[in-house]
């Protein structure tokens, strides 16, 4: 390489390092950061640590927790909360960037909206509709309770819950959710509340065939089909199939 | 002329054409890579693809310290091909690493510099020597021909410019590195100082 050449090369290496001085932004950033935080563009240690990247100890100097989804960083109410209930002051500690990322290069690999509910207190977990607004089909807006009964907290969908595993809802059981879970309480069930299964018809049929404990029908009965039983502890044990 | 057309043509089919084959398997394969992380929801392993990449290139090098006598140990030969397959190969991953996200301006500075250097190389490996062979053979089947050497030079002018024009990208194969290498380095520094592992 000859010394000319050699000059060049420093010189302008020289001019980029200087570059990155005066624009890290442009030049080391990933990406723009979000609106809220454009006047930090060129002022990396507002957030990052040397060779500790962005700290959460750095956010909570302008955002301080109990303050978070209820005023801004300048101490006014926030007139629309992007949740209905602040919840930044029920998670078990300060780790903001388990959920947010504030240039755009690295928001391109997160999921917007979404976070560990881990990291949430163990009764604020429970409380889901303090913040999640239950869907507004037919089903849904019948149940009361807890999501966690069919669904899991990393994905609503699909359905943790598959009813078909406990009964097989067939044509003749195509019914609302409270004919059988009555009140919506989905920990029980009854089948007596259609006129097909009044407790007198069913208790003679089992009579019948000597079976005396009937109290719990999906433990033998998982379908609407008479002929499709499964009796605890091997099929005949506590009496015969049906043969109507 | 048309002799010279057709000599032309033969360089660029037996030589300049493979090597573009080799260019653009790197292109396809950087594609084919990037596709694949993102349709198996692995995006996230790209941005550490940087990391055995540089170590890759690192490794190449053991061939330019062999060449350059600062070490002893090691066929040149075997080296050379190490330094090939290990610089193509690091520069695949630094190339999927990059993605085809366009953000900071110094990292990918350092892959344009990264490129011109894989191609420099790759016209030294694949073009140079057998295009001066190729030429010389030329020259010498039409001495025997019985032309003149004013007709020779004539005859074999447009394989000697493009001749001329690879052993100038020759060249430009060490300066390039280095400025590639100083180009990471202030992105690796970069990484260091900002990023928090974990």
């Amino acid at each position: 390489m000859n010394r000319i050449l050699k000059l060049i090369l420093a010189a302008n290496l020289l001019v980029l390092a200087v570059l990155a001085f005066v624009y890290p932004d442009l030049m080391v950033g990933p990406g723009k950061l979000i609106p809220g935080h454009q006047k930090l563009a060129t002022d990396c240690f507002a957030c990052h640590a040397p060779f500790g990247g962005a700290t959460s100890g750095r956010c909570t100097t302008c955002h301080k927790p109990e303050e978070v989804g209820r005023l801004t960083t300048a101490g006014q109410p926030i007139a629309k909360p992007l949740a209905s209930t602040p919840f930044h002051q029920k998670l078990i500690k300060d780790d903001c960037v388990a959920c947010h990322s504030d240039h755009a290069g690295v928001k391109r690999f997160r999921q917007e909206g979404r976070f560990n509910h881990a990291l949430l207190q163990a009764d604020s977990r429970q409380q889901c509709q303090t913040c999640h607004r239950s869907p507004a089909d037919s089903l849904h807006q019948q149940i009361t309770g807890n999501c966690n009964q069919c669904h899991s907290q990393e994905k609503w969908t699909p359905a943790t819950f598959d009813h078909d595993k406990h009964f097989l809802l067939d044509r003749d059981h195509n019914a609302k959710c409270a004919t059988c879970h009555v009140r919506n309480d989905y920990s029980r069930y009854t089948c007596y509340g259609c006129h097909e299964h009044t407790p007198e018809k069913i208790r003679r049929e089992h009579i019948e065939e000597g079976i005396r404990d009937f109290t719990n029908c999906v433990e033998c009965h998982r379908s609407g089909d008479e002929h499709d039983i499964r009796m605890p502890g091997g099929e005949g044990r506590r009496g015969k199939k049906h043969d109507d | 002329m048309a002799s010279s057309t057709s000599i032309s043509a033969s360089l660029w089919r037996q030589h300049i054409l493979p090597f573009t084959l080799l260019v653009g398997l790197l292109a396809a394969a950087t594609l084919a890579g990037d596709y694949l992380l993102h349709r198996l929801d692995l995006a996230w392993v790209g941005r550490y693809l940087g990391i055995p990449g540089t170590l890759l290139i690192i490794g190449s090098l053991v061939y330019s310290l062999r060449k350059r006598k600062v070490i002893a140990a090691g066929n040149p030969k075997n080296l050379l091909s190490l330094h090939e397959a290990a610089a193509w190969l690091g520069s695949l991953f630094v190339l999927i690493h990059a993605g085809i996200h366009f953000n900071a301006i110094l990292p990918w500075l350092a892959t344009v510099a990264m490129g011109i250097n894989v191609i420099s190389g790759m016209v030294g490996k694949m073009l140079l020597g057998r295009s001066r062979q190729h030429v010389q053979e030329q020259r010498e089947h039409y001495q025997l021909r019985g032309l003149s050497r004013s007709e020779i030079e004539q005859a074999v002018f447009w394989d000697a410019v493009t001749l001329d024009a690879m052993t100038q990208w020759r060249k430009v194969h060490i300066p390039i590195f280095a400025v590639f290498a100083v180009l990471s380095l202030g992105h690796i520094l970069g990484i260091f100082l900002f990023w928090g592992w974990r």
